[in-house]
């Protein structure tokens, strides 16, 4: 296992690419945030305009809150895309320079070949689940006035719901990768499917007409984005009386597992299956 | 000691048991089958889609046959297997955004060596002072020598070379090619597919000439390869000519040309044998005269008769 990991880090540690779609993960992350807490603010001060009474300026960066905000802006589509795109460019590129091939003439099995890049996605979704409980913590801390331990720890859960988004969104890739082989192709569909296919069968799923039960929140990637949702901020609750998910759900984690599990076993029939 | 050469010399490396291989409706190899034994250079030849890459890429598990077995070390193919042979299959396949060095870090991972050996490989390659720019930077030269450098990475049993001069130049295919010997000298197993007779007849001490999948010679070079010479024959009476050329103990094929016949003999034939051969039967030669052959003109007739 160590042994296959010191192969994919070879493959990617002078990778420029690599780095630079994962610098753009988080640099679009930051942006989101920046402009999310604006535009809450600037709609914050137009109520003020026309209200007696001000209401203070709102922070996205608040104990407990902060942890499902984060996640839910580090999990949109638009930034998602980035580590989606670096995994499908890496398992791609090994069928584009015939690597694969060279591979497994050198003495690695197939299976050994789709364990390591399992095993990358693991570690790059721990290490951006680590930076981001890292970031989230300092932003918090540097935020909340006040501060108890009770409330760090009382919504971080949504971390564990970050860690299964980036790791089975980051399957769903391999997926698309191993299946199409060729870069342009792979990420094309994928792009296809997570903006516009899925969203147009989610609403078509949403329909009374179709089916009786509502399986639109069952689709792959819905599954995914679901497990951090929009953020519940106590004003938008007392304000419109809406209730929005305030917890990770156990039970919603393992719809997307149970997609990226069929999805392994299918990479791997194929690619027994089909020849180098 | 003898005894013990004698024994190396016997083990078989590679068997294959009547392998076919099907794409499609064209029959890429035709149950073939071969053996490959310690401290031989052997030769696969054929022309361009005569089966030889399919037949290496199928005993290096890169692709299922339809039918058919192979084996490596007297055991059933595995990963351990491979991971005693350097292959060259093909283009040369690296990362192109990798130096050589790192490139090579991964080959000797998957092969459970250590990286001690590839400064040795690079300065047999003569690649050492290129060995921390990028492979994309390389010329298709370097880029191949790369590729046998890999191979001859932590001395492996047995090196499979799947045109390895192809697309190079003379000096390119020289250097290659003194590689090859250098290792063989060593009495490493080699096997090597080429479409060029010349090269095959440089290097190996074995062959197997393929065409369309199918064996049609295997065994030593010097006698698969050996060049018998031709002769044109003509007499006034031609038709017993044509009978009695045929009773030759030496005979193998003949052409009819306008006026004359083109004769072609398994072996080495003396012209005055044969005039005695034919006077000897009541023929009169009216024209005798020897054509040496090239050696291509040996291989395409190889393949022709075999059509």
């Amino acid at each position: 296992m160590i042994k296959l990991l010191k192969i994919e880090f070879k493959k990617i540690l002078t990778y420029r690419i690599f780095w630079i779609l994962t610098g753009l993960y988080f640099i679009f992350l930051t942006l989101g945030l920046l402009m999310a807490e604006f535009m809450i603010n600037k709609q914050v001060d137009s109520i003020n305009s026309r209200s007696p009474i001000p209401f203070p300026h709102i922070t996205i960066y608040f104990f407990p809150w902060i942890w499902q905000n984060i996640t839910f802006f580090a999990t949109i589509r638009y930034v998602l895309i980035f580590p989606a795109i670096v995994i499908i460019i890496l398992i791609t590129n090994e069928f584009t320079f015939k690597t694969i091939r060279q591979n497994v003439i050198n003495g690695m099995s197939k299976a050994e070949f789709l364990s390591s890049k399992l095993l990358l996605i693991l570690i790059i979704s721990l290490i951006m689940t680590v930076l981001l409980t890292v970031g989230t913590l300092i932003l918090g801390m540097s935020y909340t006035s006040e501060l108890t331990l009770a409330m760090i720890t009382d919504k971080a859960a949504f971390m564990v719901g970050f860690f299964i988004t980036m790791l089975t969104l980051q399957i769903y890739a391999l997926f698309f990768g191993f299946i199409f082989r060729n870069t342009g192709l792979a990420i094309a569909l994928f792009t296809l499917y997570l903006f516009i296919a899925e969203p147009i069968l989610y609403y078509f799923l949403k329909s009374p007409i179709v089916f009786e039960n509502n399986i639109s929140p069952y689709l792959p990637l819905n599954a995914v984005l679901r497990l951090t949702e929009y953020p519940s901020i106590p004003l938008l609750k007392n304000l419109m009386g809406i209730t929005l998910q305030d917890s990770v759900s156990w039970v919603a984690c393992l719809i997307p597992s149970g997609y990226a599990a069929i999805m392994i076993g299918i990479v791997y029939w194929v690619l027994v299956k089909r020849d180098l | 000691m003898i005894s013990h050469l004698r024994y190396q010399t016997l083990e078989t490396v590679l068997s294959i048991n009547s392998i076919s291989k099907r794409y499609g409706k064209i029959q890429a190899v035709s149950n073939l089958s071969l053996e490959v034994k310690r401290g031989q250079v052997f030769g696969i030849l054929g022309p361009n889609g005569s089966g030889k890459t399919t037949t290496l890429s199928v005993i290096l598990d890169l692709i299922k046959s339809n039918s058919g077995t192979y084996q490596w070390f007297g055991t059933s193919p595995s990963k351990e297997s491979r991971k005693r042979i350097g292959s060259v299959i093909e283009s040369p396949n690296f990362f192109p955004y990798l130096s050589p060095v790192i490139n090579l870090k991964i080959v000797a991972d998957i092969k459970d060596i250590g990286y001690e050996d590839i400064d040795r490989v690079l300065k047999l390659t003569g690649l050492y002072e290129r060995r921390n720019t990028r492979f994309k930077t390389f010329s298709f030269g370097m880029k191949q020598r790369l590729a046998v450098a890999s191979a001859l990475l932590g001395n492996p049993d047995v090196l499979i070379l799947d045109e390895p001069t192809n697309g190079l130049d003379p000096q390119g295919i020289a250097h290659i090619r003194e590689l090859i010997l250098l290792v063989a000298g060593q009495g490493t197993t080699i096997i090597i597919a080429s479409h060029l007779l010349d090269e095959i007849q440089k290097i190996c001490s074995h062959v197997a000439v393929l065409s369309k999948g199918v064996k049609l010679f295997d065994g030593k070079v010097s006698e698969v390869l050996a060049i018998s010479d031709s002769y044109e024959l003509s007499a006034k009476n031609n038709e017993l000519l044509n009978r009695l050329i045929k009773t030759h103990p030496e005979f193998q094929s003949m052409v009819q040309l306008p006026d004359k016949i083109q004769v072609y003999f398994k072996g080495q034939i003396d012209p005055e044998e044969l005039n005695q051969f034919f006077l000897s039967g009541g023929v009169t030669l009216t024209h005798l005269a020897e054509r040496r052959r090239s050696l291509e003109q040996h291989f395409l007739e190889l393949l022709d008769n075999n059509k």
